[in-house]
């Protein structure tokens, strides 16, 4: 391999096929005279641009067919070379680093020799060593392409903001359950909003027997075991709901207060007396008929009762998981609108224990949020939640659902494969890394491979084929023909 | 690395198929190889990339042969042809020469031959090489003692080593391999036409006038004809380039010339009947040569057999330009060899200064001698 040229952080290597490298794969640019090397990730690999390549082409490809045939008659063998000169690949790489006297640094403001340097591939698991990515709480994610196990450190999703996205049916929702699992192994509390009811089911082994995990999964499906009294809603969250969820405008809003509060003084905060002051309440009859109608559909989602023994104490689930646990919220069967109600219950829920330091921190996985996370919760989500102590991983196969500024704000992306050049482009936005590293590594990513990026790998992005878990995922897809 | 070389079997043709008739490709190979064995004496390596070497000794003869210029003009008779289609087979053989670099004793060269026929609507090739050599004031004598030992001359009339420099050693090389392709195609083929690229001119030291009188009479003799055909001719009649005159006729035809010289100088001969011919519709003709010792209505049907039996693109047969592309060498296949010998013979690759870029700076763009 020659080092060949170099324009901004993009390097260009000539290298022969027989010098195996691929996408992800790191290089080490050794400069002997400056005693440092370069750290280079490979991003593409092409054909190097060779003259009287066409020609050698075209006259090749009257071969084919019946058009011509022929022999060569090469006793020398010179063709051997002709045909690796044809082979011959240009690698693209970007400049992540720079290694001298054993310790790794970010600066790349110097150049190597072009005519004395030496390239050599470094193993992902040197890079993790020089890195020190699985210092002290590590994450078992899978193996890299040399097939040496890659960990990643706990503690660099702690406090911070994930994003794990993918295509359908590359690997996302089993890569954020071995999240789930090892932050559980690790002693995180862990609140999963299940989407499709794909986490219920983490405390079995894939052999329907109970796992390791078992005792720490707790599963609340809405209206059916998770159930709530209206007492135990602050009217904040009620409010929030209301306005939020079920679009409740701002005058039958502060009549909603009024009745609220009433209730609340001659503690009768229930569904059953809530329906009835709404009905005896002196106010315009459209504001009573906007909240009669916001009325039955919080009565209609089942989630609120007024029957004490089927109501959940939220806290008594969240003291469960405190050492290491989760909670999963199956949205599987819940409607739009009564996924929009739980969400906010529980956000809400959530932030009054967190800032009432009922619980230290909590880490949030979040499926497809966009099907039930209002507009104005994305930011809250992500810059003042972040600070309550909520630690949000966002998962979604439709990348555009997530607003640019939160990928500019992600602490941590978990990329799959993505072919779609519109859904490249909204996931290149990410401010982790530069947009040529995602839209070509990314592009040809196979199943179960993942590019690691930002914290977890301290900004050097490496491709991790993630490990399988012998748990009942039910994630895949129902079929017909089988 | 010698060894017997299997080649495709076709029903009639199995170029070449004695093993007398491997002599000068095995010496060729032997020779290649022995000259590129005296490398280790040298470390130095010049890459070069330069366009084909034209061949001077061909262009210096065009350049100078204004025949129709004497006291008798010569006549222009165009003959129609008309195709005669009977698969009669169509040969066609070119070589390549490449300069491939420099040593600091001699010139480092690749030479490359290709036979293309048309048998049964079937095109076919053989391509034969590249053989790199290294060509050094010492090996000079080597390289052309097989020159005499090839050149189907009894009694070599020139002393190659002390009139031929280095730097047309390529184009000989080249020369004596096509010589050899030449003969051995008219040796082992018969009722076919051989397609040339160049003139039936004689009298040089590529094309003795015994060696080509020899070789056309090969050719007669086992039934073939020779049509040489030349892709860019000076030659000019009243001023006029010849091939100009043909442009008012329909094609296919020729136009045959007659009444010029046969010989130009003591030493240059017109083995060939000159025509210009227009084969197909196009804007391009050639000048082409047929055998003067073959009857004119000879000559002409084997023109109308051409046409008859082979595609024609702006007149020019597909088969010797398909011998062309495959002989001819790219920047890649150059770039190819001298990785070859560099890796072979462990040549150091330097890249000598160009005087005139140090010179003149971005005023230096001539060629670098």
């Amino acid at each position: 391999m020659r080092l060949y040229r170099k324009e901004g952080n993009t390097i260009q290597i000539l290298c022969f096929p027989n010098e195996s490298v691929e996408k992800g794969d790191y290089l080490q640019v050794e400069d002997p005279r400056q005693n440092r090397a370069l750290l280079i990730q490979v991003i593409d690999v092409q054909f190097a641009s060779i003259p009287g390549i066409l020609e050698e082409l075209l006259r090749d490809s009257t071969n084919n067919g019946d058009v011509i045939n022929g022999e060569n008659l090469d006793p020398l063998n010179v063709a051997s070379q002709i045909t690796l000169i044809q082979d011959a690949r240009l690698i693209i790489c970007k400049i992540r680093g720079t290694i001298q006297n054993g310790k790794l640094s970010v600066s790349s403001a110097w150049l190597p020799s072009r005519s004395q340097s030496t390239i050599k591939k470094l193993s992902t698991k040197t890079l993790t060593t020089v890195l020190k990515i699985n210092d002290k709480l590590p994450i078992y994610v899978g193996e890299t392409k040399e097939f040496s196990p890659l960990k990643v450190d706990a503690t660099a999703l702690d406090g911070k903001l994930n994003i794990v996205t993918g295509k359908k049916e590359t690997g996302k929702s089993h890569f954020s359950k071995l999240l789930v699992l090892s932050l559980i192994d690790h002693g995180a509390p862990v609140v999963v909003l299940d989407l499709n009811g794909e986490y219920a089911h983490l405390g079995y082994t894939s052999d329907c027997k109970k796992n390791q995990h078992y005792m720490k999964i707790h599963v609340l499906t809405p209206s059916s075991n998770f159930k709530v009294m209206l007492s135990q809603i602050k009217l904040r969250v009620m409010f929030n709901i209301l306005v939020h969820a079920l679009n409740l405008p701002g005058t039958s809003a502060r009549e909603f207060r009024r009745i609220w509060r009433f209730l609340k003084e001659h503690a009768k905060l229930s569904l059953h007396e809530l329906g009835e002051a709404i009905r005896n309440w002196q106010c315009n009859h459209h504001v009573k008929d906007a909240l009669f109608s916001r009325y039955y559909t919080l009565v209609n989602s089942g989630f609120f009762t007024d029957n004490p023994s089927e109501a959940i104490t939220l806290e008594d689930y969240f003291q469960k998981i405190r050492t290491g646990g989760a909670l999963v919220v199956n949205l599987r069967d819940t409607s739009f609108v009564d996924r929009q109600i739980v969400v906010e219950y529980l956000l809400g829920k959530l932030v009054e224990m967190l800032t009432g330091w009922k619980l230290k921190a909590v880490f949030l996985v979040a499926e497809e949020a966009h099907l039930y996370l209002r507009e104005t919760y994305w930011n809250d989500i992500v810059t003042r939640m972040r600070h309550f102590g909520v630690f949000t991983t966002f998962v979604t196969n439709q990348p555009d659902t997530i607003r640019e500024n939160i990928y500019r704000q992600a602490d941590n992306i978990f990329l799959f494969n993505f072919t779609n050049a519109h859904d490249l482009e909204t996931v290149s936005r990410a401010a982790k890394v530069d947009s040529e590293t995602v839209k070509s590594i990314a592009r040809d990513l196979p199943p179960h491979h993942c590019l690691l990026l930002g914290r977890v790998v301290k900004d050097f992005p490496i491709v991790v084929k993630v490990r399988a878990l012998d748990v009942q995922t039910m994630g895949q897809t129902r079929l017909f023909f089988n | 690395m010698i060894e017997q070389y299997q080649y495709t079997t076709t029903q009639k043709y199995n170029f070449p198929h004695t093993v007398q008739d491997f002599q000068l490709p095995q010496h060729f190979i032997q020779l290649s190889l022995r000259t590129l064995r005296n490398i280790k004496n040298s470390r130095l390596f010049q890459p070069n990339i330069t366009k084909q070497l034209a061949n001077p000794t061909a262009q210096t003869l065009e350049e100078t042969t204004h025949l129709f210029t004497g006291p008798s003009q010569p006549k222009l008779k165009p003959i129609p042809l008309k195709p005669i289609r009977d698969e009669t087979p169509v040969i066609a053989v070119d070589v390549s020469n490449m300069k491939i670099g420099e040593t600091d004793i001699g010139i480092l060269c690749a030479i490359r031959a290709a036979i293309v026929w048309k048998q049964k609507h079937q095109y076919r090739y053989l391509r034969l090489g590249p053989f790199p050599f290294h060509i050094t004031e010492e090996n000079k004598s080597e390289v052309y003692h097989l020159f005499r030992q090839y050149s189907f001359l009894e009694q070599p009339t020139l002393d190659y080593t002390s009139t031929l420099s280095l730097i047309y050693a390529p184009t000989r090389l080249g020369a004596l391999l096509e010589r050899w392709l030449q003969m051995s195609i008219a040796a082992q083929t018969s009722n076919s036409l051989i397609l040339w690229d160049g003139s039936l001119t004689a009298g040089t030291q590529d094309a003795p006038v015994t060696v080509m009188s020899q070789l056309l009479e090969t050719v007669r003799n086992r039934s073939n004809t020779v049509l040489a055909f030349t892709k860019i001719t000076r030659l000019r009649l009243l001023g006029y380039r010849l091939t100009d005159y043909i442009s008012r006729c329909t094609p296919p035809c020729l136009l045959e010339i007659n009444g010029y010289p046969m010989a130009l100088s003591n030493a240059i001969r017109l083995l060939g009947n000159i025509y210009v011919a227009k084969l197909s519709e196009g804007n391009c003709s050639f000048r082409l040569d047929i055998d003067r010792k073959l009857p004119e209505e000879k000559a002409v049907e084997a023109a109308q057999r051409l046409i008859g039996n082979e595609l024609l693109m702006q007149s020019y047969p597909e088969t010797l330009r398909l011998a062309h592309i495959y002989s001819t060498f790219t920047a890649n296949e150059v770039i190819g060899i001298q990785r070859f010998l560099a890796q072979t013979h462990q040549l150091k690759i330097v890249t000598r200064p160009n005087v005139r870029r140090l010179l003149f700076g971005p005023f230096g763009k001539g060629p670098e001698s």
